[in-house]
Formats: C-alpha cells, sequence, structure tokens
C-alpha cells in the first residue's frame, strides 16, 4: 500500500488522517457511550398536575390537550407495579402511551405508588388494593365528576387492579385493561421467576426478616438475571454499533434511564406476593383473603382486554390468560402482542402493535 | 484495495466482542437462559441466599440491637420509634382523606340543596 501525502486535495485523505479521524471518533463514541451510562435522560416529559397524595403514593391528572367536547367522557387510571417507576408508560416526548392517549381525547390520571421507605415495610397487598385504590378511585371521580372510570393495569399493577375489580364491583370500574399481568401461577414451570420462588428452599421471609424491604437492586439483578447475555451484554454491544444513531441512542438512553432507576418492595407485599401468589396461586385457586374479603374473579363484572405479550419472559402467557374463563364480565377479550413484557408498550413498536388497539378498544367504551 | 467487513475495526473497543458475539451470541444466550432455568441453578441460587443471609444475619442483628440500646441510653428515638410515628402519620393523612372527602361531599349536597 503506497501511502500518499496530498495537501492539496481536499476530498482524498491520508490513511494517517484516516486513522486520526476514526481515533478521534471512536474517543467521541466513548465518551458518549460512558454518558448514555451515567447520566437519566429526560422523560415523564408529558404536563401533569399533582391531585392527591397518601404517604408516597401520589396522584397525577395529565393536563387534556384535546377539548371537552370530543373528550371522551369516561377518565383512564394507569395502575403501574409497585416495584418500579411508573413514568416507563410516558418515557419521551414522540414515544409516551400517557402523551398518545392524552393527544386522542382521553382523561389520564396516573398512580404513582412512591419508593416505600423503611417504615411501609409493613405495607401489603390488602393496603393498596383496599386503603390506596379506592381513596384514589374516589379522589378522581371528585375530580372528574364521572361515576364511571376506566382503570389500565401493568404487571403488578394488573394484579392490584384485578383484585380492586373483585372486590369493589360497584364502585364505577366501567373497562379494565390487564398488560402482562402475572395472575395464574398454577404452571410452576412457566419462566424462571415463578421456578426460583416457588423452589422449597426459597424463602421469602428470611429475606424480608433481613431488609425489611426488598433492596432494589436485588429485584433488578433477578429481573436481569433470567435473560443474562441479552441483559448484560447484548444491550450495551446494541448501543455501542448504534451510538451515531441519533433517535436509537435518545430511545437507548431513555429506557436504561428507567431500567437504571431501581427502587425496593415493600417486605410484607414481596412475602405476600411469593407465598399467597406465586407458591400458593390462591388468587386463582379462590382462597384469596385480603383484609377478610374473599378475592373471587367471579365478581369481576367489567368490561376487560386483556393484553398478552407473546414473548415476555417475566409473565408468560400462560400466567395471563387462565382468568378469561374465572371472571364474569360479558364483554372480553384477548389480545396477543408479538413482544416482551416492558416491550410491547414502551419498544419501538409500541405506538403501531399495541397502542392503537388498546385505543380502540377502550375508545368504543368511553363514552 | 478491497474493504473486508469480516476484517475487525483495529479502532472500535468493542470490535472483538462484536465479532464473537456475532458467532455466538444466539447459542450463547440461549444456553445462558436455559441454564438459569434449570432445577440446578434454582436450587444453588437458593442455597447461596440462604447461606449468605444465615451468615449475615445474627451480625445485623448485633448491630441493630447494639445500635437501638445506644440510642435508648442516650434517650434518642430508634428506628422503631420513627417507623411507628411514620405509620401513626399515615393514618392520620387517611383520615383527613376520608373527612376531606366527606366534606367535599357535604358541601356538594349543600350546593345542589340551594339550586333546588
Amino acid at each position: 500500500m503506497t501511502i500518499t501525502m496530498n495537501s492539496n486535495s481536499t476530498n482524498s485523505t491520508s490513511p494517517f488522517e484516516d486513522v486520526c479521524r476514526q481515533w478521534h471518533q471512536s474517543a467521541k463514541n466513548l465518551e458518549l457511550f460512558n454518558e448514555l451510562l451515567t447520566r437519566d435522560a429526560k422523560i415523564a416529559q408529558t404536563p401533569k398536575q399533582l391531585i392527591w397524595t397518601l404517604n408516597k403514593a401520589k396522584l397525577y391528572r395529565y393536563v387534556p390537550q384535546v377539548p371537552d367536547h370530543p373528550r371522551h367522557r369516561i377518565p383512564l387510571l394507569l395502575v403501574f407495579a409497585v416495584m418500579n417507576r411508573p413514568y416507563v408508560l410516558d418515557l419521551r416526548p414522540g414515544h409516551s402511551f400517557v402523551e398518545y392517549m392524552v393527544k386522542n381525547g382521553y382523561d389520564v390520571y396516573l398512580l404513582d405508588w412512591g419508593i416505600p421507605g423503611f417504615e411501609d415495610r409493613n405495607l401489603k397487598y390488602d393496603d393498596y388494593v383496599l386503603e390506596y385504590l379506592p381513596r384514589v378511585v374516589r379522589k378522581l371521580k371528585a375530580v372528574t365528576g364521572s361515576r364511571e372510570f376506566s382503570m389500565l393495569g401493568w404487571c403488578l399493577g394488573a394484579l392490584i387492579s384485578t383484585m380492586y375489580a373483585c372486590l369493589r364491583p360497584d364502585d364505577g370500574l366501567k373497562n379494565l385493561i390487564l398488560l402482562t399481568a402475572p395472575l395464574d401461577f398454577s404452571n410452576k414451570e412457566a419462566g424462571g421467576f415463578t421456578k426460583w420462588v416457588s423452589h422449597p428452599s426459597f424463602d421469602p421471609d428470611r429475606i424480608v426478616e433481613a431488609f425489611g424491604n426488598v433492596p432494589g437492586e436485588m429485584i433488578d439483578t433477578g429481573a436481569k438475571m433470567l435473560k443474562p447475555v441479552e441483559n448484560y451484554v447484548s444491550n450495551y454491544i446494541s448501543l455501542w454499533e448504534n451510538i451515531e444513531d441519533t433517535s436509537r441512542v435518545e430511545a437507548w438512553h431513555a429506557m436504561n434511564t428507567w431500567v437504571r432507576d431501581i427502587i425496593p418492595m415493600a417486605g410484607a407485599g414481596y412475602r405476600q406476593l411469593i407465598n399467597e401468589f406465586y407458591k400458593e396461586n390462591r388468587l386463582i385457586e379462590g382462597t384469596l383473603e385480603l383484609r377478610g374479603e374473599r378475592v373471587e374473579l367471579g365478581r369481576l363484572r367489567a368490561n376487560l382486554f386483556n393484553v398478552i405479550a407473546e414473548a415476555d419472559h417475566i409473565t408468560p402467557p400462560c400466567q395471563s390468560e387462565g382468568v378469561m374463563d374465572l371472571v364474569a364480565s360479558q364483554d372480553k377479550e384477548v389480545f396477543r402482542v408479538r413482544g416482551g413484557h416492558i416491550g410491547i408498550m414502551a419498544g419501538r413498536g409500541a405506538e403501531k402493535s399495541t397502542w392503537p388497539h388498546i385505543d380502540t378498544w377502550l375508545g368504543a367504551r368511553s363514552d | 484495495m478491497s474493504e473486508n467487513s469480516e476484517t475487525p475495526d483495529v479502532f472500535d473497543p468493542f470490535g472483538i466482542m462484536k465479532n464473537v458475539r456475532d458467532a455466538n451470541m444466539e447459542s450463547w444466550a440461549k444456553a445462558m437462559t436455559e441454564f438459569v432455568n434449570s432445577d440446578s441453578f434454582t436450587a444453588a441460587q437458593a442455597e447461596m441466599l440462604n447461606a449468605w443471609l444465615a451468615t449475615s444475619t445474627p451480625f445485623r442483628k448485633l448491630l441493630e440491637e447494639t445500635l437501638s440500646k445506644s440510642m435508648q441510653a442516650l434517650k434518642l428515638p430508634t428506628t422503631d420509634d420513627f417507623v411507628r410515628l411514620a405509620e401513626q402519620l399515615t393514618n392520620i393523612e387517611m383520615r383527613l382523606d376520608d373527612m376531606e372527602a366527606k366534606l367535599d361531599q357535604f358541601l356538594e349536597s349543600q350546593q345542589q340543596t340551594r339550586y333546588e
């Protein structure tokens, strides 16, 4: 190979210049890579107002962007899981489920359970379902003046929403949307989590006794260990490969900001989740009691839209399907989406594959 | 000089990892997922967790008791005192929330009566 140094040429560069340029670019990329891993992206930017608080829980109302008249009459309450931050529903402008629903004329409310402190270690599902959620619903009804409302529960938020719908069927819940709902744990071989926590040697009481609340790091590691190569290796290689693609980098950064924002889970709630749901499958067996009240799926009468992620490794489809035969809802539908636990709502294809279907189903039942 | 896309880029710090991944990633990911879902991993994980908790718990308890006794001796509030206080505050908050809702209901009914 002949190295030619031609200072007069503006288009061609010498190999030495090429090397320098590439090193410079690599250094810049590495700096950006480091920044993306350590700094938070701007997320949850849809304008909202805080309208209610109780302990760490907060209820937000998103500022409507559609005038009263074309807006849907029935408000929508979003309930996310208790061990992650709820802003995955409002990840970034242009790619936010909340923004999408607000623009499509829904009056949207978001329940943020907050970050439990050591003093909240005794919080159980009894409290979430029978102390917090009824008060949230009462506030929502007072603010909107509507006697009816729709509720969308995702992951453990779907579990909480389902139990609420069973215990308070006359509270005005018209439409219930469940996303990747972990409800049926009869198959102990389905999904890594179920297998791990159903093992006779796995003792949630000892974990809770040791920590009070289950550390976020423990939950995060558990979730990531279900797909270790994808989460610990491929994820970062994929970022590096696409580091010069601004839109991909923005998407990755927003999602990583959410993933890194880990929170603990109230100890008593964790113990109850593992023992009463994962190990004993009480909800499906019909033996679950919250504050002495039997939770009967046959009392769930709200219109039901059950969204299942076909490639969900956290809540395998079999944990969400069984509920359809046990509820009393006349209007019920299962909707299957190709994708994973989070991807179906926050992934790049969500605005085409999932959100419009939720909008179409809910829109027809919200006036 | 022809460009060979298979040639590792020496300027890419992840170049070697990338090549390894392209060749083996899918099967590696599948094997690891199968491994973490296996009975042996499940049992080992539970046993390791138990062993760690069994060894760390006595030390942690001793530390907590010592701290608690020291705080009590110094007439300072302990963690348990703060927890009780926080729980009481939440209960008060719930009662206030209920009262606010009842008051709103009352005012609304008063307004309706006035209009009628």
